[in-house]
């Protein structure tokens, strides 16, 4: 079989005819063929070689490692109607189109200060300045609730469901970073 | 669950102008669609909906005027949606914490679309403190409000009462050996003062100098018997109390819902039934034996050094505040996040270990042995270096304050003398006092590492306690009855999800007469799984009922209905033991004829037979030293031996090949005369025995009927014949 080299590098993507694209057969969704519109309902429509799917939801192949990339364009009844490659094919008017739909769909907060964690009784309480403001969560232990999902970035999921980000461990001061490596 | 929140004045006048004078429901949608925080509200009038910001309304429309309002969950928030013109459109965004809340509010807008009667079974709670009025963490009775440290410590207490006769015993010992203890010293400055070096005009006393030697050499034996004894009696209590505490969580784990206990990780929870609890067991140990000791040890000792001398007392205390800071702080700063690191890298290795080891045949078979072996190899420096980093800084650290502390005794001795020379202090009281002295570093050291064994008993106490206090979801109430089943079940407008607001099952009604055989079928995530769940009662629905011979499953004893109750998975577990042991699980006052019969029932006599140690072959875990088929016979003969009424087959045979499975089908044929049976398999010529059919899709009941009957029919069941008949 025939190497497939792919990088999920956002400038450059080396890619070769080979026997697994052949066999996967992903429809790839280009400027050429492809036109995103906002709905009147501020949904996500889009037309691709002249039929149209009057709302559709942007799914994220690597949601941490690079939400640009490798974009799945589903409908409501989960069904793909292409893949975008790299965001940055796309015209700027429509990146900010999309990337405003895959902030919508994927909402993490970005924690910008943790305030205080304290620990009892398998919960852990947090209270933290956010891109959404200061907020105030609880997470139960264990679970895989607050993990490294890179190398630096953590994300901590709440009781309810609600999803944090910190983006990178390394820029927490000393007793930030004491606070949550004690929940990790 | 909470759909008429309080809105303030300002708000109340926005929404009434918006919806009209009379709010039916009002919801919270706290989020913007830029992803802030916002306090806005969702308000649903008589007619009209109105979405209100900060006294502001930000938008209204007609319910009428749309349709099919829907909540779609997304990734860590939630949208509100409806049909409006023919093209869907975005009403409000909410966050996960509102999610529930909103698929109410979608089906009333629903109902109030279409201009039918609302009809919502509103029967999420949610649960306050009875104590603040404040929210409870879900699913248990904890109020984070209203915990503290010194109540954990009080439920251990609880715990602990039981035996209070054989803690007193253990009080009681320790305050003996504290008292032998403090007379060493007395002795030791007798002996020096009566017979060494007796005073002035005073000449030495033979019979004080072995009164001094005898009370020495008791208080050394004395000293140790009472500690055997002590420990002896301490470790009996503190093993009995971690008994105590290792059922509880056990019997709670056993009986909570299988919603938790997927949840969490299995090792997790081995964790707080063994490990914590031996810490917890440890705790009481230590504080039993060591801690009170320790304390009274130090008060005693100060007391009697202040009242020989207070000079030479300030002299060997001054040190300990700083010594006490010093340990505190590198251990706060330093060594805590060192060890935890240290921890943490063992667990990532550990988990590798376990990961690596248990999948090895996928290693081998993708020929990755050299790059596991790389992985591992990095692992085990980082850890090696992470223990060797803590350990360096320890290794200084002890000896230092060891050090910083003796101190003071060299400075007692300096000063000493030179009080003996002005001869303002003796030899023998001297001796006394540096004995003295000497006993209270002992009490100083452990003192200092006190906060850190108390934060990690604590966290072990909440951690065990957390378990006991998970509330189940399913309950038997006092109206619960044994019931005896003859095999009608009934489905009544059933809906279920895992989550209230994302139903896997949608308004199911059937029935299945006694004897009957269901076959369920349905693509993957059609809800096939999930209804034989909630036959099982492993959940309870959130809308309908089910009934078993017209009774409401919910007024069933749980026990009662899962013994009359054969489930027969896909994935075989089968316990270490034997294969009787194994097969008597669902009966274990089975005779052995029983065992036997339904080996023969279940096919699986033959070969059991055939193995060297027959019923009494010893199974390795999971019963590895048996093939695939053979195992699921015995998950078989142990489904049938209790006789069940209802029969569920989930996927039984699909991981098996045709030659095993026509064996295991015409098992199961014998089996399934006269029980009610629930089947579900991919593989539809496993069906076609079958009654009827039920074709699952997407949550709602899309065919049912015989296998005939469907395939005239030409719908999804026709389509799925044909497509698996063209693969064949």
């Amino acid at each position: 079989m025939v190497k497939v080299e792919s990088t999920l590098c956002s400038q450059e993507i080396v890619e070769k005819k080979t026997d697994l694209s052949e066999a996967a057969r992903i429809h790839y969704l280009t400027p050429e063929n492809t036109e995103f519109a906002l709905t009147e309902g501020k949904l996500l429509s889009v037309r691709v070689d002249g039929e149209l799917y009057p709302v559709v939801y942007l799914h994220c192949s690597f949601p941490h490692s690079n939400k640009r990339m490798f974009i799945s364009v589903r409908t409501s009844e989960n069904q793909e109607v292409g893949m975008v490659k790299s965001l940055d094919e796309f015209p700027v008017d429509i990146v900010r189109l999309l990337d405003e739909q895959i902030h919508m769909r994927y909402f993490a907060p970005i924690i910008t200060k943790v305030i205080n964690i304290h620990e009892e009784f398998g919960y852990s309480y947090w209270e933290a300045e956010t891109t959404a403001g200061h907020l105030q969560f609880t997470v139960r232990r264990g679970g895989g609730n607050v993990k490294m999902v890179s190398s630096v970035k953590v994300l901590i999921t709440d009781l309810d469901g609600n999803r944090f980000l910190i983006e990178d461990v390394n820029q927490l001061s000393e007793k930030e970073y004491r606070m949550v490596e004690m929940s990790l | 669950m909470n759909l008429n929140y309080e809105l303030s004045e300002q708000d109340q006048l926005a929404a009434r102008l918006a919806v009209g004078e009379r709010i039916h429901y009002c919801v919270p949608a706290d989020l913007s669609l830029e992803g802030k925080r916002t306090l806005g509200y969702f308000v649903v009038g008589k007619e009209k909906w109105a979405y209100i910001q900060n006294g502001e309304l930000i938008e209204s429309c007609r319910i009428a005027d749309a349709c099919d309002y829907n909540v779609v969950p997304l990734i860590g928030n939630a949208i509100l949606e409806a049909t409006q013109d023919h093209t869907k459109r975005l009403i409000v965004r909410i966050s996960m914490q509102h999610v529930a809340r909103f698929a109410y509010i979608a089906q009333i807008l629903n109902y109030m679309a279409e201009g039918s009667k609302i009809r919502i079974y509103n029967n999420e709670t949610e649960m306050v403190c009875p104590r603040c009025g404040g929210g409870l963490l879900p699913g248990t009775r904890l109020c984070p409000k209203c915990m503290n440290k010194a109540a954990v410590l009080k439920r251990l207490l609880d715990v602990s009462k039981s035996h209070w006769k054989k803690l007193s015993l253990g009080l009681f010992i320790l305050f003996l050996t504290l008292v032998v203890a403090l007379t060493g010293p007395y002795f030791q400055k007798l002996l020096v003062n009566s017979s060494l070096q007796p005073q002035p005009g005073e000449s030495p006393s033979l019979s004080l100098f072995f009164l001094a030697i005898f009370g020495m050499l008791f208080g050394l034996a004395a000293g140790e018997l009472l500690n055997v004894a002590k420990g002896r009696v301490m470790a009996t209590v503190s093993s009995t109390i971690a008994a105590d505490l290792r059922k509880l969580v056990y019997d709670k784990i056993q009986s909570l819902s299988l919603g938790f206990l997927t949840s969490q990780r299995a090792g997790d929870l081995m964790n707080r039934i063994m490990a914590d609890t031996g810490r917890i067991q440890h705790l009481i140990q230590e504080i039993f034996t060591t801690a009170i000791y320790q304390f009274i040890m130090l008060v005693s000792v100060t007391f009697l050094l202040l009242n020989t001398d207070w000079k030479l007392a300030l002299i060997v205390l001054v040190p300990a505040p700083l010594v006490a800071y010093l340990q505190i702080t590198i251990w706060r700063r330093v060594l805590n996040r060192l060890f935890r690191k240290q921890w943490q890298v063992n667990d990532k290795a550990n988990s590798y270990l376990h990961d690596v080891l248990s999948g090895i045949r996928v290693v081998k078979m993708f020929g990755k042995e050299s790059r596991e072996i790389k992985r591992f190899r990095q692992y085990n420096s980082e850890y090696a270096a992470a223990a060797v980093h803590a350990e360096k800084i320890y290794s200084i650290l002890a000896p230092v304050s060891t050090y910083l502390l003796q101190l003071g005794t060299y400075f007692v001795l300096l000063v000493g003398c030179h009080m003996i020379l002005k001869g303002t202090l003796n030899l023998g009281e001297l001796v006394q006092f540096t004995g003295y002295a000497s006993m209270i570093f002992g009490p100083l050291a452990w003192l200092m590492n006190m906060p850190r064994w108390i934060a990690n008993a604590v966290i072990a106490i909440d951690r065990v306690f957390s378990v006991i206090d998970e509330e189940p979801e399913i309950l038997d109430t006092k109206h619960s009855v044994k019931h005896s089943i003859h095999g009608n079940v009934q489905f009544c407008g059933v809906t279920f999800g895992y989550k209230s607001y994302e139903p896997v099952l949608k308004n199911l009604n059937f029935e299945i007469k006694p004897g009957e055989m269901i076959g369920l079928v349905g693509h993957s995530g059609s809800g096939k799984s999930t209804l034989i769940n909630l036959v099982s009662r492993f959940y309870d629905v959130n809308e309908g009922e089910i009934l078993i011979d017209g009774m409401d499953i919910r007024k069933i004893q749980q026990e009662d209905l899962r013994s009359q109750i054969g489930v027969v998975l896909q994935e075989t577990l089968l316990f270490s033991g034997s294969i009787i042991e194994n097969i008597r699980y669902s009966k274990p006052e089975a005779t052995m004829e029983e065992v036997i019969q339904a080996a023969k029932i279940a096919n699986a006599h033959d070969f059991i037979i055939q193995l060297p140690d027959g019923y009494d072959t010893k199974l390795e875990e999971n019963g590895n030293n048996l093939s695939g088929g053979e195992r699921q016979r015995i998950t078989i003969a142990r489904a049938v031996l209790h006789n069940p009424r209802i029969l569920i087959l989930d996927e039984a045979t699909a991981s098996l090949d045709i030659d095993t499975e026509s064996v295991i089908q015409e098992a199961l044929q014998r089996i399934m005369k006269s029980r009610t049976t629930i089947a579900i398999a991919h593989r539809l010529s496993t069906l076609r025995n079958a009654d009827r059919l039920l074709v699952l899709e997407k949550g709602k009941i899309a065919e049912i009927g015989t296998h005939r009957e469907l395939m005239q029919r030409k719908g999804i069941y026709y389509n799925l014949t044909m497509a698996q008949r063209n693969i064949g």
